[in-house]
């Protein structure tokens, strides 16, 4: 009898609870911004301890690897200097801002919360899909759902077969002390009007970090400050939840309402954190994906631990050929897109699709990359009352602090659809949580 | 070579208070070696506070601050010493020698649109089959932008009013008209289309009353500066500023604050020549 067989009895009861706290999930869908409830399944992915053990080994060296890629893009640039990625997917990539050029964060830590996306194949393997690390999200659904299914039925947690999740805000308070440079931790929110608001105080209230709206921030004399109703404290770290372009009006986007005036200036000062460090997309841009093993080799000297999916760049000749001629069997994405966006399998598209994609990939090569569809694991599911197969992704938490760690447990997505293998929670999948186990 | 002694106040009225004004200024010339050599600068703000000194990823010299007491006039006074060397492409060639490739690609404001891209690879043809491709890679990049420079001189017209801030290169090409931003742009943009690495420049000259904005392009050596607004070659009568992609790295004045005002600014600009000045 599986553990968790108890536990799937309280799914209603446990979806109630995430309802009431106010998890949800923000999409865009034919134009239109929707909010809807994140589907909780209570059977939950289990990685055995020595699995996870290589999980983590190969997550922390990856993650050690962007790091030094980013530090190497907005410094010295040896690895375009030493042709191992070449200087047009470098810069090309929309997440590339030269207003980052020369600045050197606190710590040198550029990623300190890296959400890697990755699927386990039919052979065992695990393969990562994507690399996270502007300001990836869902760390709290697997967090309130586990404190959620603990409560609900506590004897399955009782024997410790899995390992505790609970310190994520630990880890989370121990990754902005390392890089504070003197004063508050502060967790930045667009504001409660903001899909992950619930996320973003959450985090906030477990960190022991103040929870501030961009209007409840300022900067004098390069300091970044936050004000509350009786005086103003230097704020030391700054996890910001808003993305890089609304970040200061100052510095990107001059129409930006939400952001903070000259917070890039009290950062280039070396006066404050940000978490993540702006500029990071120049690392987890879909293109520059197919060069992170090769960073890892490059920077650390090590063999990969973990390994991407096939991955061809039509921008090279040899790749090029080989989309066009077996494009019906690939998948093909958009660098330009995030979020499941601009993701087109070469095996659902009709003649007519295919031919415009192909012109299109002749026209524009640096657009798209192609991959081999890796066939992923299915996971138990409980649809209708019957455990049904439903393809599963996982995105595990690395935190970059004094040493780069992975929080045992993750985010666990799966599709909605049998016949589905998208699983970004953008196109409407649920969630499960993601047990490692002790021994 | 000259040198160069230049005022630049700006004062901006604000038609009611204002308060919690942040703000970024790029009023600062910078040593460029073999260019130009800043011998004294020093830029002073009313209402006075404390006043950052920064740099940012081009490697322009930003000055940073925040006038939180309500206030109507903003106002901040550049002024200084510089040397300049009049003759072109006089860069330090070994720091130049790398060009970053954002300079080669589209930016937001400078972009070709396709009848731009067409006046662009037509020039560079014709001077390419002028000059005889034996000619060295450096004189024909800086050839076809010079070329470049001159028809973008001739096809468009001085003319305020007609643009804003932002307006694209594309858009002032096609109306046919823009002032020294939209003839840059227009510049930059023409020639990534081709190849050449391209910057939008800005900073003062002789003789000019108003904040002025130019080219640089990268001959495979060193950059060198055009003007296409007054069809020539950059030489010693102008002080360099910043540089960027297009208008939207490099405003001189950037600010945000609180209150609900209109504003009306004032500049005056005084470039004056040490060596031929009356004593």
């Amino acid at each position: 009898m599986p553990v968790y067989d108890s536990l799937v009895t309280h799914t209603s009861a446990i979806n109630a609870q995430l309802a009431r706290y106010g998890v949800k999930f923000g999409l865009y869908k034919n134009g239109e911004f929707r909010e809807r409830l994140f589907p909780f399944d209570a059977v939950p992915r289990v990685i055995e301890a020595d699995a996870w053990d290589r999980l983590e080994k190969g997550l922390a060296q990856r993650v050690r690897a962007l790091n030094a890629y980013l530090a190497d893009v907005y410094g010295a640039k040896q690895i375009i200097a030493d042709g191992i990625v070449p200087a047009d997917f470098a810069f090309a990539s929309s997440g590339y801002l030269p207003q980052c050029e020369g600045i050197t964060p606190p710590g040198g830590i550029y990623s300190h919360i890296s959400g890697i996306d990755l699927v386990e194949g039919q052979d065992g393997e695990w393969y990562v899909l994507e690399d996270n690390l502007r300001i990836p999200s869902g760390a709290s659904y697997p967090l309130v759902a586990r404190d959620l299914c603990r409560r609900c039925d506590a004897e399955t947690f009782r024997g410790h077969i899995m390992r505790d999740n609970r310190d994520y805000g630990e880890r989370l308070k121990a990754v902005m002390d390392n890089v504070n440079c003197g004063g508050i931790n502060v967790v930045l929110t667009p504001g409660r009007y903001n899909s992950a608001y619930f996320e973003h105080s959450y985090l906030a209230e477990k960190a022991d970090a103040v929870l501030a709206e961009p209007g409840e921030l300022f900067v004098e004399d390069e300091i970044l400050y936050y004000r509350d109703a009786m005086k103003r404290h230097k704020v030391g770290a700054v996890y910001r939840r808003l993305s890089d372009e609304y970040l200061d009006p100052l510095c990107f986007l001059p129409e930006s309402l939400i952001g903070v005036p000259n917070i890039m200036a009290a950062y280039r000062a070396g006066n404050v954190a940000i978490v993540n460090a702006p500029g990071n997309g120049a690392a987890d841009d879909k293109g520059i994906y197919y060069f992170v093993p090769k960073m890892v080799e490059y920077y650390l000297g090590e063999k990969p631990i973990l390994k991407n999916a096939p991955t061809y760049l039509p921008v090279f000749d040899e790749d090029r050929e080989y989309v066009l001629d077996n494009m019906e069997r690939l998948v093909v994405k958009d660098v330009a897109e995030a979020g499941g966006y601009g993701v087109v399998f070469g095996s659902s598209m009709d003649a007519e699709q295919l031919e415009h994609f192909r012109q299109a990939v002749r026209t524009e090569p640096r657009r798209f990359i192609a991959q081999e569809v890796i066939d992923f694991k299915c996971l138990p599911t409980l649809v209708d009352g019957q455990l049904q197969p439903r393809k599963a992704d996982l995105r595990a938490f690395v935190l970059a602090g004094e040493t780069t760690t992975v929080w045992p447990s993750g985010l666990t997505r799966y599709a909605i659809d049998a016949d589905s293998s998208i699983v970004n929670s953008s196109q409407g999948g649920g969630f499960k949580d993601t047990w490692v186990l002790s021994r | 070579m000259r040198i160069l002694s230049y005022t630049f106040e700006t004062s901006i009225e604000f038609s009611s208070p204002v308060h919690d004004h942040d703000f970024v200024l790029r009023c600062m010339p910078r040593t460029r070696p073999g260019t130009q050599t800043v011998l004294d600068a020093h830029v002073m703000i009313a209402p006075n506070g404390p006043l950052g000194k920064q740099v940012d990823g081009f490697g322009n010299i930003l000055r940073v601050g925040r006038a939180r007491a309500p206030h109507t006039t903003f106002a901040f006074a550049s002024s200084g010493m510089v040397v300049v060397n009049g003759e072109v492409g006089t860069g330090d060639a070994q720091q130049e020698a790398w060009v970053h490739p954002v300079f080669l690609q589209p930016s937001k404001l400078a972009a070709a649109d396709e009848a731009l891209a067409a006046l662009a690879t037509s020039i560079r043809y014709s001077v390419e089959s002028d000059i005889g491709l034996d000619d060295d890679a450096e004189s024909r990049a800086w050839n076809v932008a010079l070329a470049l420079s001159q028809a973008i001189h001739a096809q468009m017209k001085y003319e305020t009013g007609v643009t804003n801030v932002n307006t694209t290169a594309a858009e002032a090409f096609a109306l046919g008209a823009g002032v020294c931003q939209d003839f840059s742009q227009v510049l930059v943009a023409a020639c990534r289309s081709v190849g050449i690495p391209a910057r939008y420049v800005n900073g003062l000259m002789v003789g000019e009353g108003a904040t002025h904005a130019w080219v640089e392009v990268h001959d495979g050596r060193v950059w060198r500066g055009l003007d296409p607004t007054n069809d020539r070659v950059v030489d010693d009568g102008y002080i360099t500023f910043c540089h960027g992609r297009d208008f939207l790295d490099i405003p001189i004045e950037r600010g945000v604050f609180k209150g609900n005002a209109a504003q009306e600014q004032s500049v005056i600009i005084r470039v004056t020549d040490q060596a031929s000045r009356k004593i």
